[in-house]
């Protein structure tokens, strides 16, 4: 029989530009670790499957559904959540935007819409393509609206406020 | 400040896109939702559900699941210390299940434990011994099957019945349709957290539709006085009506009664599809008759709503659906039947639109078949027949408020439409990011349809809501027990008491059961109800403001008035001219009171009688692309006009419609919840699809407004139309494309071509 | 969720040896599959074996000609591969249309072609499901399969894969790198996965323990003339109910060499040889296309419920067709 294998670890997790020291289960997703662990309940769990984007965060930059990643494989990254978007008492731009617009109703999924698009504002500047995007094999793409709901897809919002969400990103694409 | 206040108007007043007060929270993270709460030495609460359809229960060992480390509690049945049964308006349904289970998902235990890990093994360890049944799982059965509780298999049966049925005009379209069973679908599950006090009360923080009912349901099955039993609202992450019955709320409570510790309880995912009441799956039959020029002659329907285990609203869902189910149209002769059965599958109760929803697209199938046979436009034939103010409905009630039917169809058929699919942007065309239909195979199809429900209860109730206001040195106070579910209702109490009061600090207090009741956050209701609880309440103040300057003035004070944050005489003689924050220094105004709508009756053995107290109607016009080889959808644009009454916030009233829509869309296309053998196959949002922001159309909107009288400010409430007739406007878009029948929603890929054999 | 240790090697020969070490070990990727499947109770590792620190992150040029990717690329920086845009654009809108933005940053190319079916009853686990537990039964044929096979299944499994990647690689003849116990193999992706025939719980022909190190795309000019073409029941971040990936090279109004390869209606990717063989050498026409797509279809099997899927494959294969005829 071989050794009885651990079960649980020291973690370190760098978030928000600040570094904690845990002990957890391996079985703590990182979304439970920010919730449950570190207080940072920002990010939401809407279905603790990838199936819904509510509690989307950002890995070295990149969005990611944070109910899929074990706490213990995080920790080589450099999170970003809700709580790390737009200075202290400065609104992200994205975070205004969702409030000039409207593009929000219970705003249950909006620290992931908010993550997400922030993110993705990225992958846009990175010329990455999307599944509506006409030829992949062109070079840059042009953010419409199109672009902006496709990539957005994977956060879903039951309120159905998608047309102020649509809007208020491109307000800040511009 | 008060050089300012001489030259600006009070902002975010009514009539204003005023900002919501809880936008700034949300979206930094900060708001608090039920879910996100703690308390110290908290305990994890979780539910073992039944597997079964219908089984009896032949014994329960809890035994295991006590041995479990850091298991605290298992509770059944039998430790309720008081009523074993709850339920929205009638306590059929047991809290847990006693002899036996009617659904899959019926609560059978709870365990409360200190991870929710060890809380998940104790449920597994409860050995519970089942004895299955047959389940009854066909509503067209239920009537007629022998009684699956001792309250009978049939909830409601109502006849409405006037004129001569029997009258025939010489077109008669007939029609039989099928509503799926939707979910609400809510993004935040269901989450509350309860608190032992020391006074042997409870406080429970939870996110719900309506705190007060809340509140005597857990009491009763406590044993405890209602007003030992306290809960205010933790954030709701969406309602769409699934949070208006009980779900958790008695569990954490008892939990926390035996454990003395606070508890929390979180539903999954799986368990909120499991854990709340779904829109009733409909079987409707209707034949209209009418004159060649396609007005109505008679009309007659038959309809079957599956209400599942337990009767939640399904009362009052089935009143609807009959109320309304000729729309929003006039006819002399008319016999419409409504039942809403009970069955073993999962329970059914309120969503946006209650029973309006299900009619409207059968009655909005037959409009259109209608006009087809009388060779008469769609909307022309929609016109001929639209119900005005002083119309008749089939409950023999005269229609006394506004209700701009023509008019709605008039401007939604009005607005503009997309570019053809030959020159709109590829993008647009369906199966979306596939970009996988190609123009030259796109057909287009247009449809339209009108919708009506009536706006708060109905039959008689006795609606209410309380609200307080205080006042003191500019600053307002508004408390109401008003649930906001994302609906804005925060937003519109604070323009109404700016409005009102003339000042711009307007502190919203939470919701608690500290004050009364303000009914349930639902059938369109807390605009007018709460709204104008809000409304008198300030109105109170003011005048107390006002009688307190006019006291210190030794002046009348009907001639004091507040304008543009000042207080203000209407006789120039007087010279006063006080910012409202300095009218009264260190004088405290606190007004307390309730706010009642005017009273409706039952409907008698005809069905007839004054039920309603408020209308409210939206007309939609869909246009689809569809690309009938692959079975692709796009839903291009849905333009709408809507009765609102008055706009008083019209940036959230367009949220309310768009969103509306939304929901109206995944009826039409994609949401349902799949039943095999009376269980849920499909709870989770990989296999219950709600659309996304790729399927959300174009949405043109025009807001139309016919001040309601006696309506506070004359709105009406806004949230149901949209959801109403926005699912039978895209289906009769998608007929106009593809030519099929397609009288089932939702309209899957397999219904618009792929046949067998094709 | 069962309790599982973690390791973290850096090395590839660690990481053989740890999955040796330990029964019930696992290796995770991006953990978008996974991690779920814990979840649900359907995978219980007893250690999980994070090959994200492993060098098998890259996309570099073979020397034939080729592509070769690494078994760690994310699925994002696939698609974003100007190489794979340009020279297989079909294998970046297949990887583009499959899940969300969120999820193809975490997934990884090893993990997604090791991704598990969506089946209803494989996920749940308190249903019978012979894949899951052999012999336990398959309650799909007769109950809910309106998205399960049409072709390849069996009496003992009807499943489909939900990859949209593989089907791409399976179009171009992908080449499937593993380091396996008994040393390094190179798997032509034809012989990956295996039908279900009477063991649906063997999903590939890999050893145990294998760790799949790369994918290689083999040269193929032609292949820049490429789509992939996606049918679902709502607009994105859905699965697929029939898709296709199709390459052709045409010339003079004749087919020269063709690719087609089917998502959706089988156990694997569903590699479409007979519509192939039927169209190479024959004018590249819609009547033509449309035979092939029927040479191919009257091996289908549907069921009550997924009947739709004939049509619906048959006409993709042939809209793509005629699409990539115009674009060449």
């Amino acid at each position: 029989m071989p050794e009885r294998v651990a079960t649980l670890s020291p973690i370190r997790l760098s978030v928000n530009g600040r570094e904690y020291q845990l002990e957890l289960d391996h079985r703590t997703t990182l979304l439970d670790a920010l919730r449950e662990n570190l207080d940072l309940t920002g990010s939401k769990k809407g279905c603790d499957h990838g199936q819904c984007g509510a509690c989307t965060v950002m890995l070295d930059g990149r969005r990611a559904n944070a109910c899929l990643i074990f706490a213990v494989a995080a920790q080589t990254h450099d999170i970003t959540t809700i709580e790390g978007v737009g200075a202290a008492g400065n609104l992200h731009p994205l975070q205004q935007a969702f409030i000039d617009h409207d593009g929000l109703q219970c705003g249950y999924c909006t620290p992931g819409q908010i993550c997400s698009a922030v993110a993705m504002l990225a992958e846009v500047e990175a010329g990455w393509p999307s599944a509506v995007t006409p030829d992949v094999a062109a070079g840059p793409v042009d953010l419409d609206e199109s672009e902006t709901r496709e990539r957005m897809s994977g956060n879903l919002c039951r309120c159905g406020a998608y047309v102020n969400i649509v809007a208020a990103i491109q307000d800040v694409v511009g | 400040m008060s050089d300012i206040a001489t030259t600006h108007a009070t902002k975010g007043t009514i009539g204003e896109n005023a900002s919501r007060p809880d936008g700034g929270p949300k979206v930094r993270g900060e708001f608090a939702f039920s879910g996100d709460l703690w308390a110290d030495g908290m305990l994890w609460g979780r539910t073992l559900r039944s597997p079964h359809p219908a089984a009896r229960i032949i014994a329960i060992d809890i035994a295991a699941a006590l041995r479990i480390p850091g298991v605290h509690a298992v509770v059944t049945a039998a430790d309720l210390p008081a009523s074993v049964n709850y339920g929205l308006e009638w306590r059929d349904q047991p809290v847990f299940a006693t002899d036996v289970v009617r659904y899959v998902g019926e609560p059978v235990a709870a365990v409360a434990a200190d991870h929710p890990e060890a809380a998940r093994q104790a449920c597994e360890a409860i050995d519970v011994q089942y004895e299955p049944q047959v389940p009854l799982l066909d509503p067209a059965e239920a009537a007629a099957a022998p009684p699956i509780h001792p309250d009978g298999n049939v909830f409601r049966q109502l006849t409405i019945r006037t004129g001569d049925p029997s009258a025939r005009g010489p077109i008669v379209v007939e029609g039989a349709y099928e509503v799926g069973m939707q979910d609400q679908a809510f993004m935040g599950p269901e989450a509350g957290l309860a608190i032992p006090a020391d006074d042997g009360g409870i406080d429970l923080i939870v996110s719900t539709q309506w705190l007060h009912n809340d509140r005597l349901q857990v009491a009763e099955c406590l044993g405890l006085a209602p007003e030992k039993v306290r809960l205010s609202l933790g954030g709701v992450g969406g309602a769409f009506g699934a949070r208006e019955d009980v779900s958790l709320q008695i569990h954490a409570c008892l939990l926390a009664q035996r454990t003395a510790r606070p508890i929390k309880i979180v539903y999954s995912r799986e368990e909120s599809f499991l854990g709340h009441v779904h829109r009733h799956p409909a079987r409707i039959w209707m034949r209209h008759s009418a004159e060649a020029d396609g007005r109505l002659v008679s009309f007659e329907a038959r309809i079957l709503l599956d209400g599942g285990a337990y009767r939640s609203s399904s009362y009052h869902v089935v009143a609807n659906a009959t109320c309304f189910s000729a729309g929003p149209y006039k006819v002399e002769n008319a016999l419409a039947e409504g039942i809403g059965v009970r069955t073993n599958n999962p329970p059914c109760g309120a969503m946006r639109g209650f029973g309006a929803v299900q009619v409207c697209f059968a009655h909005e199938a037959q409009m259109d078949k209608l006009a087809e046979a009388c060779g008469v436009d769609p909307v022309e034939i929609r016109l001929r027949n639209a119900l005005a103010t002083g119309d008749r409905l089939l409950t023999g009630q005269v229609i006394e408020g506004t209700l701009p039917v023509a008019r709605v169809i008039r401007e939604a058929a009005a607005l503009p439409l997309p570019p053809s699919p030959e020159i709109a942007d590829p993008m647009t065309r369906p199966g979306g990011a596939g970009r996988t239909a190609d123009a030259a195979h796109v057909r287009r199809g247009i449809g339209f349809a009108v919708g009506f429900k009536n706006l708060m209860y109905a039959e008689g109730y006795m609606d209410g809501s309380a609200a307080r206001c205080r006042l003191s040195d500019g600053l307002a106070t508004v408390t109401c027990a008003a649930a906001e579910v994302g609906q804005g209702f925060v937003t519109l109490a604070q323009q109404i008491a700016r409005t009102v009061l003339g000042v711009e600090d307007v502190l919203l207090a939470p919701a608690d059961t500290s004050i009364g009741s303000a009914g349930s956050s639902s059938a369109s209701r807390q605009t007018w109800m709460s709204g104008g609880a809000v409304e008198k309440a300030c109105q109170a103040v003011r005048a107390a403001l006002l009688q307190h300057v006019a006291d210190r003035h030794g002046i009348d004070p009907a001639q004091l008035t507040i304008t543009d944050g000042r207080v203000t005489s209407t006789d120039a003689r007087d010279s006063i001219d006080l910012a409202v924050a300095d009218a009264a220094p260190g004088v405290v105004f606190e007004e307390e009171v309730e706010y009642h709508h005017r009273i409706t009756h039952p409907l008698d053995d005809d069905g007839q009688g004054d039920a309603h107290v408020s209308l409210v109607c939206a007309a939609h016009r869909a246009v689809v692309d569809v690309d009938p080889d692959l079975g692709l959808i796009r839903v291009v644009q849905v333009a709408t006009a809507q009765d609102v009454g008055r706009a008083l916030n019209p940036l959230q009233v367009l949220g309310q419609i768009e969103g509306g829509i939304a929901q109206g869309l995944g009826l039409a296309t994609m949401e349902e919840l799949t039943l095999r053998n009376g269980r849920i196959l499909n709870p989770s949002f990989t296999d219950y699809l709600i659309p996304t922001a790729l399927d959300m159309p174009e949405v043109l909107a025009t807001l139309v407004e016919e001040p309601e009288p006696g309506a506070p400010f004359g709105a009406k409430g806004v949230g149901e139309p949209p959801t109403i007739s926005s699912t039978p406007a895209i289906v009769a878009a998608l007929r106009a494309a593809t030519g099929k029948a397609l009288n089932r929603v939702p309209v899957r890929p397999q219904d618009i071509a792929l046949g067998d054999g094709e | 969720m069962k309790e599982f240790g973690y390791e973290r090697p850096a090395h590839p020969t660690d990481a053989l040896a740890m999955i040796a070490g330990v029964a019930g070990a696992r290796f995770l990727g991006g953990g978008t599959n996974l991690v779920d499947l814990m979840k649900l109770g359907v995978e219980t590792p007893a250690v999980l074996i994070d090959v994200t620190a492993l060098p098998y992150d890259f996309v570099t040029d073979d020397a034939d000609g080729g592509l070769r990717v690494g078994s760690g690329t994310r699925n994002s920086d696939l698609a974003a591969h100007l190489a794979v845009r340009r020279r297989y654009p079909a294998l970046a809108q297949a990887v583009l249309a499959g899940a969300s933005g969120q999820l193809r940053n975490m997934a990884t190319v090893g993990g997604n072609l090791l991704q598990r079916t969506r089946c209803p009853y494989f996920q749940d686990v308190t249903k019978p499901c012979n894949k899951r537990v052999p012999d336990s039964g398959c309650p799909a044929r007769d109950g809910e399969h309106h998205n399960l096979a049409i072709l390849g299944g069996s009496d003992l499994c009807i499943a489909t894969n939900p990859s949209d990647m593989a089907v791409a690689l399976a179009a171009f003849d992908a080449v499937v790198f593993v380091e396996e116990p008994a040393g390094p193999r190179a798997v032509p992706i034809a012989d990956f996965y295996r039908l279900p025939a009477d063991e649906p719980q063997r999903e590939t022909t890999l050893e145990p323990g294998a760790l799949i190190t790369a994918v290689a795309l083999p040269a193929l000019p032609w292949a820049a003339n490429s789509r992939y073409r996606k049918a679902r029941e709502r607009a994105s971040y859905s699965f697929a109910i029939g898709s296709v990936a199709v390459a052709l090279d045409v010339a003079d109004g004749m087919v020269r060499d063709v690719r087609i390869a089917l998502g959706a209606v089988a156990p694997i990717p569903w590699r479409a040889y007979r519509a192939e063989q039927s169209l190479r050498g024959q004018p590249a026409t819609e009547v033509a296309f449309r035979e092939a797509a029927d040479a191919e279809l009257e091996w289908a099997q549907p069921l009550r419920d997924n009947r739709y899927k004939v049509p619906l494959v048959r006409n993709l294969m042939v809209r793509t067709l005629i699409e990539l005829v115009q674009a060449s």
